[in-house]
């Protein structure tokens, strides 16, 4: 009975002697021997009857018998021991077997002699099931991995997006702002002026008043001495003078900051027009010398004018976000020298700080969206890629060089004429409004 | 932390002692299959937390990792480090052939396990008298979060090194018992003792 039984079952059974002859095969193994061989296999070498991982086996096979201890074998490592199909021969996707082995040191009872036993697992539907499991596990991976690209593109992108609606609603705040300062600004402007009149008036009455003490009688000329004494007319005199003319100069400053921030702002929307570059540098120059008087501003070009057709606000833009960055660069002592070279096709623009450069492997970083070292919550590392795409636009090359405590040359070329896809999409639009009225 | 090793005196110098011959019978095993010496060093036996046992076993570098468990009279798990160094000369050692292949490198290790962990198994059991059957080795990348959340408190760790003289191969196995079969073999213990 228990023959019977070690026959059918659904492992394969092997009994191997110490000289790795086979002593009994189970039908698992005879299933899958050919025809010829089924009744002859006793005594036959088990890696004559076997072929293929003959080495493999008897090597484990001499490590049981030296050792009396079992050892183990798993298709991961070693698929397939034993050249078998795969029991599914003709719907099944493997074609070979993939075996777990186990060989475990036995002894016979009667005569005491070394045996081996091979137990082997079919463990091909594991295998296949694990294998496409696998793939299907790599190829979840894969996209994963590109969704998660996909969704850092769009982290990018949205606060892109946010800062420019943070720049555009900035400037229209600002646009408000400095209409709302102008009005008062106008009449404190006029009042500072006839202010200054009527101060030069009452020192005029008072000088006269002096010249003319002599005149008067003791006790008046003492009373009159005293009251200029108690109000520190001296002093006075000197100094209203210059504190309206002081305060005139402030004013001044003032209408011209916003007076650039008037104009900064609102032609963010105007579209490509003509745009004088030495202008909007002598702009620029004015507003951030208003906010960074530790540089000294130096400009130079040969003309008086230099033209190009472009965008004023993102150009403006542009050249603002790298002067401030020179401006930040100086702490104390220094120049910012803004050159601007005329050519035939290009302009060129240059603007070359004294401040204190950068290190050599962030050059490479500078264009980089929200690539800053200032500490957090100071810049948001968006100046220059601003610059970068605003310059793209125009057809143009912004390129940077520096040296650490040594300064850094910003240089911004674009070409006067706007090529291709700007000329031949106004080209489009005027065929396009010609064509009705043809029509 | 200091805790209370769950064995006395008299039987921890028993256990060694048997320790000792079954490692060495281990060696001597894996010594005439690989026709080299190998050198053990003297068992080491204490009592862990799960964090002291990642620990000694996983904090190793350029290393291989395997568990086997193993059922009978008493149940515990066996851990293995294998050095990655001085493996090719073992796999040369072991028949096989260069350049080594990534299963061939798993099929060594698991193997190499096997050898040793069961021998001294063997060893262990057999002098004590108990009967154990080792079940089949498999790689193991421990995760030291998961061993903190071990349920068990303490276990008894029996640990030898054995070292491949020729080359620069070492390998250290771990012994981990639950406190059921701690309490058989306390008793297996008394019992020689006696």
């Amino acid at each position: 009975m228990f023959e019977q039984l070690v026959g059918k079952l659904p492992v394969g059974i092997g009994i191997v002697d110490e000289n790795f002859n086979v002593v009994y095969l189970n039908d698992f193994f005879l299933d899958r021997l050919p025809h010829n061989m089924r009744d002859c296999y006793k005594e036959t070498p088990v890696v004559e009857l076997f072929q293929g991982q003959g080495k493999f086996l008897k090597r484990r096979l001499k490590s049981v018998f030296v050792l009396q201890h079992p050892s183990f074998s798993y298709w991961e490592q070693r698929p397939h021991i034993f050249p078998f199909k795969s029991s599914r021969p003709i719907t099944g996707e493997e074609t070979q077997m993939y075996q777990n082995m186990e060989i475990l040191p036995i002894k016979d009872k009667k005569t005491g002699q070394k045996l081996a036993c091979i137990f082997l697992q079919d463990v091909t539907a594991q295998a296949s099931y694990f294998r496409a499991q696998q793939k299907l596990s790599e190829a979840l991976k894969k996209e994963h991995e590109a969704q998660r690209k996909l969704i850092r593109k769009l982290d990018t992108a949205q606060s892109q997006l946010i800062q420019a609606e943070k720049m555009a609603s900035t400037g229209q705040l600002a646009a408000g702002i400095a209409h709302e300062i102008n009005n008062p600004i106008g009449f404190v402007n006029a009042n500072l002026n006839t202010l200054g009149q009527y101060a030069s008036h009452l020192i005029a009455i008072c000088d006269g008043v002096q010249g003319q003490l002599e005149l008067f009688t003791d006790e008046l000329k003492e009373q009159v001495d005293a009251l200029f004494e108690s109000n520190h007319y001296d002093l006075l005199k000197d100094d209203i003078t210059e504190l309206i003319a002081e305060s005139t100069d402030g004013l001044t400053r003032v209408k011209d900051i916003v007076e650039n921030l008037k104009n900064f702002s609102l032609e963010t929307t105007e579209g490509v027009q003509i745009v004088d570059i030495c202008a909007v540098c002598h702009q620029l120059i004015t507003l951030i010398s208003a906010q960074y008087s530790a540089p000294q501003y130096k400009f130079e070009c040969k003309h008086e004018k230099v033209e190009v057709m472009g965008n004023p606000g993102p150009l403006k833009q542009a050249l603002m976000n790298v002067m401030i960055n020179a401006a930040q660069a100086i702490e104390d002592k220094g120049f910012i020298k803004l050159t601007v070279i005329d050519s035939p096709q290009l302009v060129t623009i240059k603007i070359l700080d004294s401040g204190c450069g950068i290190p050599t492997k962030h050059l490479k970083r500078v264009f980089e969206p929200f690539f800053t070292t200032k500490p957090e919550g100071q810049g948001q590392g968006l100046g220059l890629s601003v610059a970068y795409t605003a310059i793209e636009q125009h057809q143009g090359k912004i390129s940077i060089s520096s040296k650490e405590a040594k300064g850094t040359v910003v240089e911004i070329t674009i070409p006067k004429q706007p090529i291709a896809a700007a000329s031949t999409d106004e080209g489009s639009e005027k065929n396009e409004a010609e064509n009705p009225q043809t029509a | 932390m200091s805790i209370v090793l769950p064995l006395d005196e008299e039987q921890r110098d028993a256990l060694q002692e048997l320790l000792n011959i079954s490692m060495g019978q281990a060696a001597n095993s894996l010594a005439q299959l690989i026709e080299t010496k190998i050198d053990i060093s003297i068992p080491k036996i204490s009592a862990v937390t799960p964090t002291q046992l990642y620990s000694l076993l996983f904090e190793t570098e350029d290393a291989f990792y395997t568990r086997q468990s193993f059922l009978g009279d008493v149940h515990g798990e066996v851990m293995s480090v294998l050095s990655q160094a001085g493996l090719s000369e073992v796999a040369t050692l072991m028949d096989y052939d260069e350049p080594l292949s990534k299963e061939d490198i798993q099929e060594i290790i698991l193997e190499l396990c096997n050898i040793l962990a069961g021998a001294c198994l063997a060893g262990l059991s057999e002098q004590l008298e108990l009967t154990t059957n080792l079940n089949m080795p498999t790689l193991f990348l421990p995760d030291k979060a998961n061993f903190d959340e071990l349920q068990w408190q303490h276990s008894l760790v029996m640990e030898v090194q054995f070292v491949i003289a020729i080359s620069s191969f070492s390998m250290r196995v771990v012994f981990c018992l639950d406190d059921e079969s701690l309490a058989r073999m306390k008793n297996t213990l008394d019992e020689l003792l006696a």
